[in-house]
């Protein structure tokens, strides 16, 4: 906490106010790239409103949004409209805040985990190793990399509930390295009542809380399914109907809305013969949460935070309705792993990969829906490009990581018969 | 393992160094391969023939109704409305046309637009297009389709098309009497080219839109009538009622073209009717020369390239694109040998009415809009052509030098720089920051040791990029600003004299701000990722002016190198001068210069250079006219995307550096000297 993490914040906060005020905020909010018909501005008003006139507003095919976000936010929208950008821009620099802190206190965690295995490194390791500027290098890069990635900016000033999503995931981190456990918890089930796909960070909970101890993973098990029936019985008690349960959790498992997104399943699902929606949904779904889940937690149990980086990226990558937004907030977490970064292969492969799709998704849309001579193909071409990057960006990640271990106990140069040495997956 | 999980714990990869060694040989490859291959499609092996798509047109599957009397009627009209047109020397007959349209029993309104000409202390003009619904007799008013035909007054430069009303009017008159239409037809007839077919369109489409009246250049007003959503219109331009031959006109705005299949339509129809038609077609030479096949589509395909690459369309129809609106002209020539006459003049429009008849008929048994076919094509020959599998990898080619440069000069940038920075360090320590100082102000000495713990520094590099995103950007906005347009002097002069200023700031950026260590070699890096991104959108926007910018400047491109060993080679020099030549403006003055000595091949060198100079003042203007009106990105490409790119380059190979003692007075002369040259062309401006 010191100086320049104010002026950070205040020059992230002047960004968005600034481009707030452009015409580029309502152009953004009616991105496909931003808003998807989860998180945009538009269906939570509508929403807002139905449910104050006391019409349930998951009866038509507008609002999946939380009944409990929807209650909390109705005062603000509807007597303070012209506040809202505001009040969104300060939850935008709270989220960083709490990233930034988060940063603090895992390197602080990892310098002191790293003291006690110190006799074990091997010798020319200094480089991967964390040292003392990381205490301030490190949550500053953080910091940056959330508040001026064009991408959260961009998601901020179109008003989308990502900014929400990103702050209730930051929360859940920061407790998380806190080791707070009833907040993790409740914002967890909180998270996963609202969009589904945050319940695989069980994981790195349970790795945290609950290590080397079946019944204590039990309880936690348990616990989570309270908090998260808690939360439903809140959120009828708000809406008087469970209708809520299939506007939000059912329209994300049943992909209902084909419209399309960044993501991966709107192409396929167009395309497909309507007697195979349910195995591929189900084999999607599966993708998206559980698949990757088992062999991560195995891999990186002693790093649950590095499992939950990787976990909030995959699900930005597979989730059915992902947005711009949710990208922009797994990027803001590399900076965590800077000392593997030496390892990243692909890091220049993977911007340029994100710096052309992503100005390609604009021009085929315009190409597509405007001048109409292009086609969806074209559009899912670009959009297809950019989850291969993302895949590029965390493969490489989890690499970068696995080669940092071995090498710091092993040493960066290790020599075969005088030939460098090779690490093989077997 | 594969290409993500390289086995190797080095971080130094082999391959990629190796590479790094011959990056221009490949890049040199790889341009090459990728213009041949665009040759290559000239050949018919590699291109397709054309075929129509969509069931629906099934084009000539009746027998043309229209006969001898409609020509007679046509003959008749086009007696009237010359008789019309020597009272009417420079306005439009629009009371005749209303009548004759009225009379036919067609539903008739007028349509008023108003143009606020921003320069020169601001000028209004109006106008007036005048239209017909002949309502669908099948269905309700949910689709229709326009044929359109331009009125040009007899004092216009542009050559006499009056016969297209007549022929227009005749058409319609035919198609009153049928029962079996099932869109609506619309006959309409524009006044000052294209500003009226804008106008009309805008009015359709927007008309209900509430304008601020105060920002806004053209007032479209709105229409009293429509006819549901258009789906297909056909221009007529028509300089006599004897015609010799038929050219069909496709570009539009941006490039963009019609479906093939109306193309396809088109060309059928027409031969089916007898008429020499194609695309690009001119009137038959005489047999002086016979060239090949690939040469022959070569030139066509060229032809077709440059005319879209500027982005003006190059007919009425090129407006309806825009709106989603499948459009192309057909453009008949006046007949000009009488020898070979065949029929008698009695009856020399009616192969053309039945073709009109025949689109019209085809066009009215469309299901849903042109969708099958092609957008984007090139057309090689009257019935062959390439489509965008084929000819896009000619401009990935090109595009994929930048990108694989930018990978190997990013991963030779670590070692270079530690390198670079151990030699740098003691001079930048002596040095005052004189240099610094007087830069952009966010380097400053601290920066210095900061900079080189980092490696690379990225803010100053980022605060150069936005600086000159910024002067481009500037170049599209203040031509438009208010003080601006109050200065009483013509849209030629005012643009001109604002890009030549802010080409002369980004000519001089580079000798004022100079990087730090390691910032040319990230700026190169980041020079050579904007680059190949905005080419790659452009291209995909507009293929030809993509490719033909790719294609002129991908070689600069290539021999652009920052590093300091060669650093006052002859090489570096020529890459200076051609980089200098390759500014737009200059480039505009070239092609316009280039234009002008095909078209007046007499006049003498000095009076060309002075013509073509008013003349690129002129197109700039009218590049920024285009743009604000009819919505040409062209402006915009050039002063936003290709300026800014045009300085980052010219930085790029002046390879200024802050940490060379002596090369004040070692190279300081050699940059200066093609400055002049620049100069002197924008006083001529």
């Amino acid at each position: 906490m010191d100086a320049k993490f104010f002026k950070l914040l205040l020059l992230g906060g002047a960004v968005r106010f600034y481009f707030v005020r452009t015409p580029l905020a309502s152009l953004i909010s009616d991105r496909v790239e931003f808003a998807t018909p989860l998180n945009s501005q538009k269906r939570m008003k509508e929403g807002i409103y139905l449910l104050d006139q006391g019409i349930d507003p998951y009866s038509g095919d507008l609002v999946h949004e939380s009944p409990l976000v929807l209650k909390a936010l109705s005062g603000l929208f509807l007597n303070f409209p012209q506040w809202l950008p505001l009040i969104y821009i300060l939850l935008d620099l709270l989220t960083g805040a709490l990233l930034y802190n988060l940063s603090v206190r895992f390197v602080k965690q990892k310098l002191q985990k790293q003291r006690l295995e110190r006799k074990n490194y091997a010798k020319d390791t200094e480089q991967l190793q964390y040292n003392d500027d990381d205490n301030y290098d490190i949550p500053e890069l953080v910091l940056i990399a959330y508040l001026f990635n064009p991408l959260t900016v961009l998601s901020c000033i179109g008003l989308t509930s990502t900014v929400l999503s990103n702050l209730f995931l930051a929360l859940f981190l920061y407790f998380l390295t806190k080791g707070l456990l009833l907040p993790c918890i409740v914002l967890l089930a909180f998270e996963t009542v609202r969009s589904l796909y945050p319940i695989v960070l069980m994981a790195p909970l349970l790795l945290v809380f609950a290590r080397r101890s079946l019944i204590g993973g039990v309880m936690l098990s348990l616990l989570f399914a309270i908090a998260c029936v808690i939360i439903a019985a809140a959120s009828y008690l708000v809406l008087h109907s469970w209708s809520f349960l299939d506007g939000t959790l059912g329209f994300i498992f049943y992909f209902r809305d084909l419209q399309p997104n960044i993501g991966l399943f709107w192409y396929f699902f167009t395309e497909m013969f309507e007697h195979f929606r349910t195995m591929f949904l189900i084999t999607f779904q599966l993708n998206a949460t559980v698949l990757y889940l088992v062999p991560l937690s195995l891999k990186l149990r002693k790093e649950p935070l590095l499992l939950a980086t990787v976990l909030v990226a995959l699900m930005a990558v597979f989730r059915a309705y992902p947005s711009l937004g949710d990208v922009g907030f797994y990027l803001a977490l590399l900076p965590l792993w800077k000392r593997c970064w030496k390892y990243m292969a692909h890091g220049f492969v993977v911007f340029t990969f994100f710096m052309v799709t992503l100005s390609m998704m604009g021009a085929l849309w315009h190409l597509w829906i405007y001048a109409g001579s292009a086609n969806a193909n074209f559009y899912f071409g670009a959009t297809l490009a950019f989850s291969t990057g993302q895949i590029f960006l965390i493969t490489d990640l989890l690499f970068a990581h696995v080669k940092r271990e071995f090498c710091l106990y092993n040493g960066q140069k290790i020599m075969i018969d005088g030939e460098e040495a090779r690490i093989l997956l077997k | 393992m594969g290409l993500l999980s390289d086995p190797s714990i080095s971080t130094q990869n082999k391959l990629v160094d190796n590479l790094a060694k011959h990056v221009r040989k490949v890049c040199c490859g790889l341009y090459i391969l990728g213009v041949v291959w665009l040759g290559c499609l000239a050949l018919p092996e590699f291109n397709h023939g054309t075929y129509l798509s969509e069931n629906a047109l099934s084009p000539g599957l009746v027998y043309p109704e229209i006969r001898l009397d409609a020509n007679r009627l046509a003959i008749q009209l086009l007696e009237e409305l010359q008789r019309e047109r020597k009272e009417h020397k420079s306005t439009t007959p629009h009371a005749w046309i209303a009548a004759k349209l009225n009379e036919f029993g067609l539903e008739t309104h007028t349509h008023n637009y108003t143009l606020r000409y921003p320069f020169g202390g601001g000028k209004e003009y109006h106008g007036k297009n005048i239209y017909g619904i002949l309502r669908a007799p099948r269905i309700a008013s949910t689709e229709g389709i326009v044929f359109t035909a331009p009125y040009r007054a007899p004092s216009s430069v542009h050559p006499d098309i009056s016969p297209s009303v007549p022929l227009l009017l005749a058409f319609a008159d035919f198609a009153r009497r049928k029962n079996y239409w099932a869109k609506d037809l619309i006959f309409l007839i524009t006044e000052q080219e294209q500003l009226g077919m804008q106008a009309w369109l805008e009015a359709y489409h927007d008309g209900d839109r509430v304008l601020n009246v105060s920002k806004a250049y053209l007032l479209p007003g709105n229409l009293p009538a429509r006819a549901g959503s258009l789906q297909a219109a056909l221009n007529i331009e028509v300089q006599d009622l004897e015609i010799d031959y038929v050219d069909v006109k496709i570009e539009g705005l941006n490039g963009k073209l019609p479906n093939l299949d109306m193309f396809n339509l088109v060309q059928r129809i027409m031969a089916r009717e007898g008429i020499t038609s194609g695309y690009k077609q001119t009137a038959r030479k005489k047999r002086r020369s016979n060239p090949s096949l690939f040469e022959k589509n070569l030139r066509q395909m060229l032809a077709m390239l440059a005319t879209q690459s500027s982005g003006v369309p190059n007919g009425n129809h090129g407006l309806f694109h825009r709106y989603r609106i499948d459009a192309l002209t057909i453009a008949a020539a006046k007949r000009q040998t009488h020898a070979t006459l065949k029929g008698n003049a009695g009856s020399a429009a009616v192969p053309l009415l039945k073709a009109i008849e025949g689109i019209a008929r085809s066009l009215n048994n469309l299901l849903e809009r042109f969708h099958q076919s092609f957008f984007f094509y090139v057309i090689v020959n009257n019935d062959r052509y390439i489509s965008i599998g084929d000819y896009m990898p000619a401009l990935v080619a090109l595009v994929a030098c930048a990108f694989f440069k930018a990978y190997l000069t990013w991963s030779t940038l670590d070692s270079e720089v530690q390198q670079a920075a151990a030699a740098a360090v003691k001079p930048a320590e002596t040095q005052t920051g004189s240099a610094s100082g007087s830069g952009s102000g966010v380097e400053t000495e601290t920066d210095i040791d900061t900079e080189l713990e980092d490696g690379l520094p990225y803010g100053s590099v980022l605060v150069y990029l936005t600086a000159v995103l910024l002067i481009g950007y500037l170049g599209n906005v203040l031509p438009l600003q208010q003080y601006f347009l109050e200065i009483p002097m013509g849209a030629a002069p005012l643009t001109t004299s604002v890009l030549s200023f802010l080409t002369l700031i980004g000519f001089i950026l580079p000798f004022v701000v100079v990087l730090p260590a390691g910032g040319l070699e990230l700026l190169h890096v980041g020079f050579l990722l904007i680059f190949g991104c905005s080419l790659i959108i452009i291209g995909l926007l507009n293929f030809a002016l993509g490719f033909f910018v790719a294609v002129i400047t991908v070689p600069v491109v290539i021999a652009l190198d920052t590093s300091e060993q060669n650093c006052s080679g002859s090489m570096r020099n020529l890459t200076r001068f051609i980089t200098l030549l390759l500014n737009p403006m200059v480039v505009v003055y070239v092609i316009v210069l280039a234009m002008s000595f095909y078209q007046y091949p007499e006049l003498k060198l000095d009076k060309l250079l002075l013509r073509a100079a008013t003349a690129a003042m002129d197109a700039s203007a009218y590049g920024l006219i285009d743009n604000v009106i009819y919505g040409n990105w062209l402006y915009f490409v050039v002063s936003t995307v290709f300026l800014p790119l045009w300085i980052l380059c010219w930085t790029l190979s002046l390879s200024k550096r802050r940490d060379i003692a002596d090369y004040s007075d070692y190279e300081e002369p050699q940059p200066r000297k093609p400055q002049p040259e620049p100069q002197a062309k924008f006083k001529t401006n």
